[in-house]
């Protein structure tokens, strides 16, 4: 019994840099991440050119006005004289005035082709740093689904399919907007307060270490904020995936909802879920509430520092209006990544509370997995052993299964008897290692099922499981899941096998006949046909039948009782056994109790031995 | 199979949408909040005033204090006093002159020494920083409300979506991947959430700020703005091409992560038949080709978002270059630009506008991407939203006074399709307390039978009455209350053992849930739980064996305590020996209720008032048993089939016991 309480369905290790692993799956694309941050770098170094080439023209206007000013209002005299004090050429005041409309228009011209290359490589960084992004979201997905498919039945008995699909298609979600936006802008920013800030103290070392304190500030914020945020956008992303995991039930068990007219408790219920997440989200918003102006203010004060200290240096006549300009040109280069602080800083606590949350299900430990230099399954005869098999599921103390021993010699049938929860599906469910055992061995012709491949041992092991599951896709897909191989008469075979041929032709599109999300089109009775025809087409060594025929009408379970007792042959077979005729028929009858085999033998043997087994026998006789 | 499963999803075609359609749409949403959101347009257009006149006196720090300061070194010779005193009185009309006519805020005094130029200059700078400070208290409140509002909308989103699953009733998901619906309330809203609270204050605030300083630019100077925003119409057209080509791209790839979506919903959902079929290569191989045709799809949506920002910036620059270099040109040779004249501090601050401009719309162009696939997202929603219910109650439809249990079929025909009828000329009546056992082959329309009397489905042609009043004419709410269903695949949630068999009555006590459960013998197994009624159960009831699944599907019908009762094959997959104890308990259940079952068991046709036999959507037989039998018709064959292999096995069984009896 797979059963679970709700807290200990994730463990959540306390870790940090978790983005910084899926932010290292640049790493699988060196080339296209080389070429995005050359290109960043070029984008940035020609953002970090316009103000100059403003300066440049300012200045010459300026120059040129204060020139014409020298010209027109200063008495001759007094002209050289007043030039000089500003730093300008006495000789050549006429002359570079006459030049300046020529010298405006290559400024204007050189701003222009600097802007056309600014958009270029500004495009290509962005464009090359969003493809990265959908090519680590893409990687990102097919791990996780990888992962998923190849986890073991005990963690998909712990996990919901709503939260899985959260982390696969949220989470994964999120970690790209930071590696497409996040990432970019923080790169961005960085390089852009590098540059900037080596201009400024070129430009002006008093001015720039006004300037300086501002950055550990901000960094310190960063720090806090990115640290609080975190948290809060985890517990955003649990409070979804409950919301998630009732609208995946409701989804799937609408009929059920529809049946009882639950829908004004679902609609409470997923009410309840959806408000609750909104609270945290708000929660969320709150915080940012204070981070979002703050930055901008530190950014903003810090410009009105500046322009205060240059002010006072300009009417000093320690400073030029022209310098003045061009340094408070670029200091916009150190406020403007600090007023994005906060986007990076929510988009970066988001990733990092996704990242956590992928990567739980990338580290998760397998329980049933390929050992180390397991080996093929050679082709099997089909004796499979049990010894002293003792199973409990995780984290859970009392054992399902006790010291189960027996053999089954190839070309057997095995019929488990026991009440409902005595361990039959325990048993079945060891042999293709859905789970391992936690003492004792499984063997199947000598070989521990341990020591060799999962592939190897599954595909000689025909299943039909107590659900049937089948996939959205035509019939003969379906038939064919087992083996995607097989030819059109091997499916036609397997499905005339399971009594499944007739309807099948029946329908308009026959084996082409799409099925609707887990069979939805098909009645129950079919779609188990269906499933034997699958298990069939397997053509395995060991057929296992949990609740095979179940719901099907009794015409047609006749019709797949009777294939089925053609296909038993020569195959060692275990079914867990509703109808007392297959039990009769078996080599060998186990009978179950509370985990523990009870009674064996055949059944002459059992009526004469086991009063459990006559009793069981009996309750059938009083109908 | 996924890609089977593409063409599945095929059904929805792209169509092209007008995205006024969208926004009214959103609007809708974002209205029921008109007297927050008119709070939070204050304290955007408060906010939006300070980021104008922020520059504007940034420009007359310029302008006022320096230009004139470093004038005076010039004319004044020492302090200069004499001669921008000079100067001032005519800068109305000398081009010549440095100040402008916009320092309305103050001037130093022509007498100042440099300390007062100092003071004066200070004052006005922390007039500046008091403006960013309650700007930024503005910008905060602003943010927060608008993702209040924003929240609120997605909730109300979500709970409209939710809402409409139920609406549509059981056809629709017949056609449709639940993995399609869940992502769009997943990832769809998700689209939405990322441009709703910061997003749409910065568009917002950013448009407004657009709006204003374009108008400012108007009152300082027309002539002068019209030259600024000569690059303004190349930015509506980008904007407006690249958007919808983006939109168009975004509307694809949402699509392909809809069938993203679909293959790990399915997949995870039927991991354990992958694995029994060690089919997990070829499915990671086949979610690896639609998983690619997602990032394509995306990577081809981003062609176009990633070029917008860097034209509309390339766009900006080339409009400060135009502002620069007319300007100066203008200055130099010493002409009005239409009358108006141009100075060198007007120079300066149409660069600081220039520069504000490019900044929102940086911002904007920035959160372009998000919004297009936002807006996306929020048309296959509205798609969504927008699938008419094929069953509703009717409008004034009644509550279903209690049932006593007459049930009758007048002449039902009902098809899934149109023109191919599941059932057609259905007549039945069954009286209070009658037990009505439908057999037949599979495919017969059994089930479409039951499906229709709970009103899953509408019959296409006669009616269904229930006391005399046809189920149509009631809320599906009401009627439904009434009847119990034990369904073919029990359905049980991911809660206690105790919450699910409550389902069947919300408001039963803990004992009245533990007597349901001793009434469908489910309270063995379940006290033989460690955590008792109190086990949490896995997905779908996972860590239960279906016997025990259908045990509580039972008990919470028994709990529900219906007038009338659908059984569909429900006793068929419990083991022999539980099989007898339910057997028991649904004889009680059934007595005194009038009841529809799908038979697959003897004992249950044989003690049916009326046994119908279904074959092609037909009643072709009805009566007892033993009249059936007696008739030798289509009945009698299907016994003889069906049955007769019960009837030997329990005279085997007879047998068997007899020998060891014997012995």
């Amino acid at each position: 019994m797979q059963l679970t309480t709700r807290n200990t369905r994730f463990q959540r290790p306390a870790a940090r840099g978790q983005l910084g692993r899926a932010i290292r799956y640049l790493g699988n694309y060196p080339r296209l991440t080389l070429y995005a941050a050359v290109a960043l770098l070029i984008a940035t170094a020609a953002q970090l050119a316009v103000p100059q080439l403003v300066e440049n023209i300012i200045e010459t206007i300026t120059s040129n006005t204060v020139r014409q000013t020298i010209l027109t209002q200063v008495p001759e005299g007094m002209q050289g004289a007043a030039a000089e004090r500003l730093g300008l050429d006495p000789t050549t005041l006429q002359l570079s005035l006459d030049n300046a409309p020529r010298a405006l228009l290559i400024a204007g011209v050189i701003i222009v082709a600097f802007a056309i290359a600014r958009g270029l490589f500004s495009f290509v960084q962005t464009y090359l740093s969003q493809n990265l992004s959908q090519y680590i979201a893409f990687d990102l997905r097919n791990d996780l689904f990888a992962k998923i498919q190849r986890l073991s039945f005990s963690y998909h008995d712990r996990n919901q399919t709503g939260q899985l699909m959260v982390r696969a298609t949220d989470d994964v979600e999120r970690l790209r907007l930071f590696i497409g936006q996040g990432l970019l802008l923080a790169l961005q920013a960085l390089v852009l307060l590098v540059g900037t800030l080596v201009i400024l103290f070129l430009t002006n070392l008093k001015l720039t270490l006004i300037v300086l304190p501002i950055l550990p500030l901000s960094l310190i914020i960063f720090v806090i904020f990115g640290a609080v945020t975190q948290p809060l956008f985890q517990e955003v992303q649990i409070r979804l995936s409950r919301v998630n995991t009732t609208l995946q039930e409701n989804l799937a068990g609408i009929k059920v909802v529809k049946a009882f007219a639950r829908e004004p408790h679902e609609k409470q219920r997923f009410g309840r879920g959806i408000d609750s997440l909104r609270e945290q989200m708000l929660k969320v918003s709150r915080t940012m509430t204070f981070l979002f102006p703050l930055v901008f203010l530190i950014a903003n004060v810090g410009q009105a520092l500046i322009l205060y200290y240059g002010g006072v240096e300009i009417v000093e006549g320690q400073l030029t209006l022209g310098e003045w300009q061009k340094f408070s040109l670029y200091l916009i280069y150190i406020f403007l990544p600090l007023g994005q602080l906060g986007f990076i800083i929510s988009l970066m606590a988001q990733a990092a509370a996704s990242a956590q949350r992928i990567f739980e299900i990338l580290d998760a430990k397998n329980e049933v997995e390929n050992k180390p230099g397991a080996v093929a399954l050679d082709e099997i005869d089909g004796r499979v052993a049990f010894e002293n098999v003792t199973f409990r599921y995780f984290g859970s103390g009392e054992a399902v299964l006790r010291n189960v021993s027996f053999t089954a010699e190839p070309g057997q049938t095995i019929a488990l008897l026991g009440a409902t929860g005595s361990g039959k599906t325990t048993i079945i469910n060891l042999m293709p290692r859905f789970y391992d055992v936690s003492e004792g061995r499984v063997l199947i012709d000598g070989q521990d099922v341990r020591d060799v491949t999962l592939d190897s041992l599954r595909r000689q092991i025909g299943i039909v499981l107590q659900e049937t599951t089948l996939f959205s896709g035509t019939i003969r897909d379906n038939i064919a899941f087992g083996r995607p191989e097989a030819s059109d008469e091997e499916i036609v075979a397997a499905a005339q096998a399971a009594a499944a041929h007739d309807f099948i032709t029946s329908f308009p599109q026959g084996y082409d006949t799409l099925v609707g999300e887990r069979g939805s089109t098909l009645s129950g009775g079919q779609k188990q046909r269906i499933a034997i025809a699958r298990a069939l087409l397997l053509n395995p060594r060991i057929l296992i039948m949990d609740d095979s025929t179940s719901s099907v009408d009794l015409n047609t379970e006749y019709q797949i009782q009777k294939a089925l007792d053609r296909l038993m042959q020569g195959r060692t077979s275990f079914v867990i056994a509703q109808r007392i005729s297959t039990v009769i028929n078996a080599d060998q009858i186990l009978v179950l109790d509370r985990g523990g085999i009870v009674a064996r033998g055949t059944h002459e043997e059992l009526l004469e031995d086991s009063p459990i087994y006559a009793e069981i026998y009996h309750s059938q006789l009083e109908k | 199979m996924l890609n089977r499963q593409a063409e599945f999803l095929g059904i929805e075609v792209i169509k092209a949408r007008d995205v006024r359609v969208t926004l009214k749409r959103f609007w809708d949403y974002f209205g029921r909040h008109k007297l927050l959101l008119l709070l939070v347009a204050v304290f955007v257009v408060a906010g939006t005033w300070a980021q104008v006149i922020i520059p504007d006196l940034t420009g007359q720090v310029v302008d006022c204090y320096l230009q004139p300061v470093v004038s005076g070194f010039l004319t004044g010779g020492t302090q200069g006093i004499e001669g921008t005193q000079g100067t001032d009185s005519s800068s109305q009309s000398s081009p010549s002159s440095l100040s402008s006519a916009n320092c309305w805020y103050t001037t130093p005094d022509a007498d100042a020494g440099r300390d007062q130029v100092i003071q004066g200059l200070a004052g006005l700078i922390l007039l500046i920083g008091g403006l960013y400070v309650g700007a930024a208290v503005f910008s905060g409140f602003q943010f927060y409300l608008m993702t209040w509002a924003g929240q609120t909308v997605l909730r109300d989103l979500r709970a409209d979506i939710f809402r409409h699953i139920h609406q549509l009733g059981l056809s629709y998901f017949t056609t449709h991947e639940a993995g399609d619906v869940m992502s769009r309330l997943t990832n769809d809203t998700d689209t939405i959430n990322q441009v709703i609270g910061f997003g749409l204050v910065s568009v917002v605030q950013g448009v407004l700020l657009i709006v204003w300083i374009v108008y400012t630019m108007f009152t300082k100077s027309v002539a002068y703005a019209l030259i600024s925003l000569v690059t303004l119409p190349l930015m509506f057209i980008t904007t407006q091409w690249f958007s919808n080509q983006a939109r168009k791209a975004f509307r694809r790839a949402r699509q392909e992560m809809g069938s993203v979506n679909a293959g790990l919903q399915e997949n995870i959902a039927a991991v354990r038949e992958t694995q029994a079929f060690s089919r997990e290569e070829e499915n990671i191989e086949l979610f690896r080709v639609s998983n690619a045709a997602n990032r394509d799809a995306n990577v081809r949506a981003q062609v176009f978002t990633s070029a917008l920002a860097p034209t509309l910036e390339a766009l900006s620059y080339v409009s400060l270059a135009v502002v620069a270099g007319v300007g100066g040109f203008l200055i130099l040779t010493g002409q009005d630009l239409w009358g108006t004249t141009v100075s060198l501090g007007l120079i300066v601050t149409f660069i600081a506008y220039t520069q504000q401009f490019n900044r929102p719309v940086q911002q904007i162009a920035l959160l372009w991407t998000n919004i297009q696939s936002a807006i996306a997202g929020g048309e296959r929603i509205f798609d969504f939203l927008d699938v008419e219910p094929d069953l509703s109650d009717k409008p004034g439809a009644q509550v279903m006074p209690p049932i006593q249990g007459h049930v009758q079929f007048e002449d039902v025909r009902a098809e899934y399709n149109r023109g191919e009828p599941v059932l057609r000329g259905i007549c039945l009546e069954a009286r209070p307390g009658q037990t009505i056992a439908i057999v037949g082959p599979t495919g017969a329309g059994k089930t479409t039978m039951i499906n229709l009397l709970a009103r899953f489905y509408d019959v296409t042609g006669g009616r269904i009455t229930i006391d005399g009043v046809d189920v149509r004419d009631v809320t599906q709410a009401s009627l439904r209350q009434q009847i119990g269903i034990v369904l073919q695949d029990t359905f049980l949630f991911s809660d206690t053992i105790l919450n699910n068999i409550r389902y069947g009555r919300l408001e039963a006590t803990d004992e009245e849930v533990i007597e349901a459960a001793k009434l469908a013998h489910a309270d063995s197994f379940i006290s033989r739980l460690p955590e008792g009624y109190q086990t949490v159960l896995g997905e779908r009831g996972s860590g239960l064996s279906q016997g025990q699944r259908q045990l509580l599907a039972i008990a919470r019908v028994a709990l529900a305590n219906p007038r009338i009762l659908i059984l569909d094959e429900a006793t068929s997959s419990v083991d022999t020996r539980t099989e007898r104890q339910i057997q028991a308990a649904l004889d009680e259940l059934l007595h005194g209720r009038t009841s529809f079952v799908i038979a697959h068991r003897l004992s249950t046709i044989r003690h049916a008032d009326q046994v119908l036999v279904l074959d092609q959507g037909q009643i072709i037989e009805r009566g007892r048993h033993d009249e059936l039998l007696a008739a030798g018709g289509f009945y009698h064959d299907l016994y003889m089939s069906q049955f007769r292999r019960q009837i030997e096995e329990e005279e085997e069984v007879v047998a068997a016991a007899e020998w060891v009896m014997g012995d």
